[in-house]
């Protein structure tokens, strides 16, 4: 330690060398050895950057925890692909990582650019009537009986279930039919009921991927998978639409395969 | 161009499986940032070659149709394809009427159109377009047979793709379409989509070759599903794939039935979903 630095900065300085060493040898465990509670503390640890980038992005358009899922899952990219052995510090890699992520996110959700108006509401035209006819008839309808019901070919339909489950601009936040008495939304609605489907109940305990899902996809893949619901059950129950539930239930198994290191993936 | 695409298609020559080619290219175009303005003329001139071989290739009767996707370097060829009775001819004559004004808006939207009577007979169709920005991609598939689907019950569609990364593209899509047209409800819709998801994503460790095949089966409120050509031994390993965390096998619980079949070289997953509602 060089002569003349004040005490409060060497130690600054010698905490900051021991957490360095300390983070290259949790990339190490985790980058050489697959040691996921490597990975799970390394999260934890730059979760805060992660949010404070999230934040940057904070529109009321879209949910923050939607943000927060997207920013997390960067993230992770970034920490599976940080070398340490360039030298350079770790949120100067994940940063532009993280906001690529983010921005890949707004590309793939933004209406204005990809759909034209006319597809964008008969989208949401399919949404409801898909809601409409589901609770007149107790069960999911058709494609068929969707077209017939709004005047549309199967085709078109089709279509707008497609853009339904590409972009997000469905967000929690849009209006529900028939909720508009108690200006419910659909994360409103969501409430506290997550609370019973606490990790242990999805015996999770050993298992590090689904705790970095969200607490109400965790319940909805709980429902889908051990309890073996319909989608439309699930909807029933926790107050979402169908194509909502199909939403979540996607882009939660999409992250539990990217969280799922060990799977066999297509690349 | 059909020897070395990314993507080969095989279906009857309906007016329905027009819509089915639509969203396969709609697939890749989501999946490669296609200029939406680019996209739109390949969609209509390739609606176009496909609607010739409904309307004129088998003179009313039920033939295939066959479609080949490229993808290049700020380019994309699609080859569309029939084992009839040729266009060429007809198309040679004055054309006013039938082909010939597909034809002319194929000419016009497509950067390149060529014309052949490929060896096996029938006629090819294909067309070059501007798709500004896209990467080629490789492997691709090889010559040869056109469907490695051998011993696979008949098929409402069957496609093979390579590189197996462009699954995650395409199989879900064409999942999905297919099963509305089993008269699956929006519900059961979304299981067949996030089954094709698990397929596509454990495809790639499993398979024999470098590319994947699958077969598609509709029958009313069932869907069958054929994944080929899988290593001896890896269709139970990209079933066991698919167990997320505490959730069990994501493909064993959306598919009501399964089974593997094996032969000499390679195995096919084959799995059935059912409506019950």
């Amino acid at each position: 330690m060089a002569s003349g630095m004040t005490a409060d900065h060497a130690s600054n300085t010698a905490m900051r060398t021991r957490q360095d060493e300390n983070l290259g040898e949790l990339f190490a465990r985790w980058q050489e050895r697959k040691d996921p509670s490597a990975r799970a503390a390394l999260v934890e640890r730059f979760m805060p950057l992660a949010r404070s980038l999230a934040r940057r992005y904070d529109r009321s358009s879209e949910p923050f925890e939607d943000l927060l899922q997207v920013a997390s899952l960067g993230l992770l990219k970034a920490i599976d692909r940080f070398d340490p052995a360039r030298g350079h510090a770790f949120p100067s890699f994940a940063v532009p990582t993280v906001l690529g992520e983010m921005r890949r996110y707004f590309r793939d959700c933004g209406w204005s650019v990809h759909v034209p108006r006319g597809d964008q509401e008969r989208a949401l035209r399919v949404r409801d009537a898909q809601e409409t006819l589901a609770n007149e008839r107790g069960h999911a309808p058709t494609v068929n009986q969707l077209a017939q019901y709004l005047e549309l070919d199967s085709e078109q339909v089709l279509n707008a279930l497609q853009a339904i489950q590409a972009y997000e601009s469905l967000s929690l936040d849009a209006p529900r039919p028939g909720a508009e008495d108690d200006g419910a939304t659909y994360g409103e609605s969501m409430g506290s009921e997550d609370e019973r489907y606490e990790l242990v109940e999805l015996d999770v305990t050993a298992v590090a991927a689904l705790r970095h899902i969200p607490a109400r996809e965790r319940a909805m893949l709980y429902m889908r998978f051990v309890k073996d619901m319909t989608q439309t059950e699930i909807a029933a129950e926790v107050g979402l639409s169908q194509m909502q539930i199909s939403r979540l239930l996607r882009r939660s198994l999409d992250q539990l395969r990217a969280l799922t290191r060990d799977n066999l993936d297509g690349d | 161009m059909a020897e070395h695409s990314n993507v080969r298609l095989s279906l009857a020559n309906t007016a329905e499986n027009v819509a089915v080619v639509r969203t396969v290219l709609a697939g890749l175009a989501d999946s490669e940032d296609l200029d939406p303005g680019e996209f739109n003329d390949i969609r209509t001139a390739v609606s176009e070659a496909c609607n010739n071989v409904v309307l004129h290739a088998y003179e009313g009767e039920l033939g295939a149709m066959d479609v080949a996707i490229e993808l290049g370097e700020d380019s994309i060829g699609v080859s569309v394809r029939d084992h009839g009775l040729g266009i060429e001819d007809q198309v040679l004559d004055d054309g006013a009427e039938g082909p010939g004004i597909g034809l002319h808006v194929i000419r016009t939207l497509a950067q390149q159109t060529s014309i052949d009577r490929p060896p096996g007979g029938g006629t090819r169709v294909s067309m070059e377009f501007l798709a500004r920005g896209l990467d080629a991609m490789s492997p691709r598939l090889s010559s040869g047979p056109d469907l490695d689907l051998s011993g696979m019950p008949r098929f409402a569609a069957a496609i093979s793709i390579a590189p197996v990364s462009l699954a995650r593209a395409i199989i879900p899509r064409l999942a999905y379409t297919l099963a509305a047209r089993a008269h699956f409800s929006t519900d059961r819709l979304s299981d067949v989509q996030l089954l094709a998801d698990a397929l596509s994503a454990h495809a790639g460790k499993a398979v024999c070759e470098q590319h994947v095949s699958l077969g598609i089966g509709v029958q009313p409120r069932d869907l069958q599903l054929s994944v080929a050509p899988l290593r001896i031994g890896q269709g139970r390993q990209l079933l066991r794939a698919s167990d997320l965390d505490g959730l069990g096998k994501v493909i064993e619980k959306l598919a009501d039935y399964h089974d593997i079949n094996a032969c000499q070289t390679h195995e096919t997953l084959a799995l059935s979903m059912l409506d019950r509602r």
